[in-house]
């Protein structure tokens, strides 16, 4: 399977930056500092457990 | 004036708190930050400062130096005070044995109680958070991760530090001191206010990427698939004898958004292993960093700080020791307290720097209008 993990990053981009720039650039960093860059990421990535998990986790804490 | 600054070099505890209390005494004080040499006993001055202000709250740490209107200072105790003009609310929390999620979880919950908000929906441009923590607890990364993953609000703050004796570091609040924690206070300040993130490096373009790490103890074992301190030594045109001379002016950075968050390599071990000041992970791609002019970098920062709010009316500046010793080293001291001129502030040398994660060899500022 593939592109699970940039499909979670753009979700969780969008639900907490709500379109506003300086938080995307926020949240970018906080996902390039738990070493998840987003720009590596595309509909063809393979689904890496490891990165997913942590995507995942992340979601939780949004509910 | 809503914000007011302190400080006192007296010798005792005593005779501190009632040089600092001379100068605040008359002050509505809602809220007060300070920084106190590690010299201080962590229980009294925690407890006499909570005494002098009795319905204030109060967060402070221990330092490996403070700062007051940009004057690099030791064996003393700086402080910052808030009125009800300057901070609407603020709230505090200590969050104990680190790095206990849960804890966090539960710090995060009396705030919302407090603000009747939640924290995950407080609007970033109205919240403010400061975080101070034990500068020797590890724990950082995961705190700050933890408090990201939470909320949009922007924490910025620094590690303890005890005057560079590495034996223990501890952080105040409501008359008590505490070590292995972090206190964190959450403000809805009645100023704009905005960050500075100044570090002093140009990225050389050359990149390590940690092929394997051990995590938990921020030690890198190998860059490039090659022991760590071999790939480093290469990497600074030296030798693995000679590579820790290089540490200071040449740390690694992870580069986001062409800006380091600075990576400070702090011992080269037995095994060509080297371990750093702050949490490596695998797989990521490290920027080896060369130290450019901190003074002027610093004065950039804040200049683009003010051309942001308009004015300055107060900083809290966490300044990491080791840009404090190069600064001491450089003979910069008087440039660098130029730069505050005319500015209330109050800092500390610290063993570590907060804002969005944690990182070294930075300044990070909360400035307010």
């Amino acid at each position: 399977m593939a592109g699970k993990i940039k499909q979670l990053i753009d979700f969780i981009i969008s639900q907490r930056a709500k379109d506003n720039p300086m938080l995307e650039r926020v949240i970018k960093t906080k996902l390039i500092l738990k070493g998840i860059n987003p720009i590596k990421y595309t509909q063809m990535s393979d689904d890496d457990p490891v990165i997913l998990a942590k995507l995942e986790r992340m979601m939780q804490e949004l509910k | 004036m809503d914000i007011l600054t302190a400080f006192s070099a007296k010798d005792s505890v005593e005779e501190i708190i009632e040089d600092i209390n001379n100068q605040l005494g008359f002050f509505d004080t809602e809220f007060l930050v300070f920084f106190a040499s590690s010299k201080f006993s962590p229980k009294e001055i925690s407890q006499k400062m909570q005494d002098a202000f009795p319905v204030s709250q109060i967060i402070g740490c221990s330092t490996a130096g403070e700062i007051i209107q940009g004057k690099l200072l030791n064996n003393s105790v700086v402080a910052m005070a808030f009125n009800s003009g300057a901070i609407d609310d603020v709230a505090i929390e200590v969050v104990e044995n680190l790095p206990d999620e849960g804890a966090i979880k539960k710090a995060f919950g009396s705030f919302e109680s407090h603000f009747n908000a939640s924290m995950a929906d407080m609007d970033p441009q109205k919240y403010v958070g400061i975080v101070l923590v034990d500068g020797l607890s590890c724990a950082e990364e995961a705190l700050m991760e933890n408090i990201g993953d939470l909320t949009n609000v922007i924490f910025v703050g620094g590690s303890a530090g005890d005057d560079l004796q590495f034996k223990a570091t501890h952080v105040y609040t409501k008359g008590k001191c505490y070590s292995n924690a972090a206190v964190l206070a959450l403000l809805k300040p009645r100023k704009e206010f905005t960050f500075v993130k100044a570090q002093s490096f140009r990225d050389l373009n050359k990149t390590l990427e940690v092929t394997k790490a051990d995590e938990a103890k921020r030690e890198v074992i190998e860059f490039n698939g090659k022991p760590a301190a071999i790939a480093y030594a290469e990497a600074v045109g030296t030798s693995v004898d000679e590579a820790p001379k290089k540490f200071m002016l040449n740390p690694l950075g992870l580069i986001i958004d062409d800006e380091p968050y600075v990576r400070s390599p702090q011992q080269i071990k037995s095994n060509g292993s080297m371990s750093f000041y702050c949490g490596v992970l695998e797989g990521t791609e490290l920027s080896v960093l060369e130290s450019t002019d901190i003074i002027s970098d610093t004065r950039k920062a804040i200049e683009q700080a003010k051309q942001e709010l308009g004015t300055i009316s107060a900083i809290i500046n966490i300044n990491c020791i080791l840009r404090t010793l190069e600064i001491t080293q450089k003979n910069l001291v008087g440039d660098y307290e130029v730069l505050f001129s005319g500015i209330p502030t109050v800092g500390l040398s610290s063993y570590g720097e907060q804002y969005i994660g944690h990182i070294n060899q930075t300044a990070t500022m909360l400035v307010f209008k």
